[in-house]
């Protein structure tokens, strides 16, 4: 072959030679994405959750009610609870009885406290119920335990940092970095600069 | 079909009717909320306290009840309960509920304010001065910071100076009433100087320290310091 055409020839190999690394890119992209929609999912959810913090619980549901004993009611505490109990109708068994004053004696259960005024039979009943998806997304996200899921999510922040980073060299053309990508990934990096310009920032 | 179509005309604009009217009793009803919490709010923002500040730290809005907030409850058995006082201190102890009880009780009606923008005014709580408790200690010289330790490894911490003033206390009651589950119950701290993540719920010890020890949430991007008047809300 001449050395003419062999010059002509080596632009598009190497073009073809770069080409090849978009499948990689792709391949990689696809399957992070699929182990990522998980956590993605237990993070967003949260997210929304917990951002809201101000107005309602994420996590718990709150009961709190008031009943009324008939009087007198009996002055031995364990004849009191056994009676309190049965006028308000609850069939587990108390935790605890613990007087916590002359005047209160509290029915202690897993996810509720009657606080018995024994001189006037007024029962203040409260508790919390946790709401069953929420609360274990949200403790996930705000990582209480701080153990082991310290480094999960690290490795899904790393995650989600290729994604963010290989999408942007997945499409080829008008639609991809050269062209409207561009315009697009700026207009969203331009979303926080704008609210820190705006607001006046930390 | 044209025998029940005045049926069916009055049936649509019952419902017509029903939906309308529930929603304008709910927009007047949250309306209303809106605006009793506003003036409750402008009240506050007219009030100057003792020490010169403005009564309402900038930012917040008055609301009438203090709000869960969250947080991984503790063992709400008041049998169970002991609070521990130690660290740099030359008599550490440890309580029980009942002998928490049995200290001298004070009750001061304080203002909160939750780092989320709420506040609340005059909430009553019952409870003991950490003051009294740092006296029985006996604290050496070299305690310089509190930190609060609550239920599932919760800190947070605040300076010696800050926690020996009189309205910082550990709280059984509120408003009378025995502390709830969401509010910490049966022992939490209140430091109402400070946004109120600093008042640790489901407290079960104080540790005075030689050094400052950022808490749960200081850890996290909170303000370490956590001063509302200044807006510490981040870091």
């Amino acid at each position: 072959m001449p050395d003419g055409m062999a010059e002509a020839k080596k632009p598009a190999t190497e073009r073809r030679r770069k080409l090849a690394l978009r499948p990689w890119l792709r391949a990689l992209h696809r399957d992070i994405g699929y182990f990522a929609v998980g956590l993605t999912i237990v993070y967003a959810i949260s997210g929304l959750a917990v951002n809201h913090l101000k107005d309602w619980d994420p996590n718990f549901k709150q009961v709190n009610r008031t009943h009324q004993l008939a009087l007198p009611v009996p002055s031995d505490d364990d004849a009191a609870a056994k009676s309190a109990l049965k006028a308000l109708g609850v069939r587990e068994a108390p935790r605890e009885v613990y007087r916590a004053s002359d005047t209160q004696l509290d029915l202690v259960f897993d996810k509720r406290t009657f606080h018995v005024d024994t001189q006037s039979g007024v029962v203040h009943e409260e508790g919390q119920t946790a709401r069953p998806v929420l609360r274990l997304a949200n403790w996930l996200h705000l990582n209480r335990g701080k153990r082991a899921w310290t480094y999960i999510a690290d490795f899904y922040a790393v995650f989600l940092l290729f994604l963010a980073i290989s999408g942007l060299f997945m499409i080829p053309g008008k639609k991809g970095l050269l062209g409207r990508g561009a315009i697009v990934a700026l207009l969203g990096a331009a979303v926080p600069i704008a609210y820190v310009v705006l607001s006046g920032g930390p | 079909m044209n025998r029940f179509q005045p049926e069916l005309e009055k049936a649509l604009a019952r419902r017509r009717f029903i939906q309308a009217a529930g929603t304008g009793t709910a927009i007047l009803a949250l309306g209303s909320v809106y605006v009793l919490s506003d003036e409750l709010t402008r009240e506050a923002q007219a009030q100057t306290r003792s020490d010169g500040r403005p009564r309402l730290p900038p930012g917040q809005r008055v609301i009438q009840a203090l709000r869960p907030m969250g947080g991984e409850p503790g063992d709400p058995s008041p049998g169970a309960y002991r609070l521990r006082v130690y660290g740099e201190v030359e008599a550490p102890f440890e309580l029980s509920f009942a002998e928490l009880l049995a200290l001298p009780q004070i009750e001061q009606a304080l203002d909160v304010h939750c780092v989320t923008t709420w506040s609340v005014l005059g909430a009553k709580f019952k409870g003991v001065r950490v003051a009294d408790l740092a006296a029985r200690a006996k604290l050496k010289k070299s305690a310089r910071y509190v930190i609060f330790e609550a239920a599932h490894g919760y800190t947070s911490n605040i300076s010696v100076r800050d926690a020996l003033k009189p309205t910082v206390m550990v709280a059984s009651q509120l408003n009378g009433a025995p502390l709830a589950r969401a509010h910490g119950a049966p022992v939490r701290a209140i430091a109402p100087e400070f946004y109120f993540w600093k008042s640790a719920k489901w407290l079960t010890a104080i540790r005075f320290s030689d050094h400052d020890e950022p808490g749960y949430w200081e850890t996290r991007g909170y303000n370490n310091h956590a001063d509302p008047w200044r807006e510490e809300r981040y870091a």
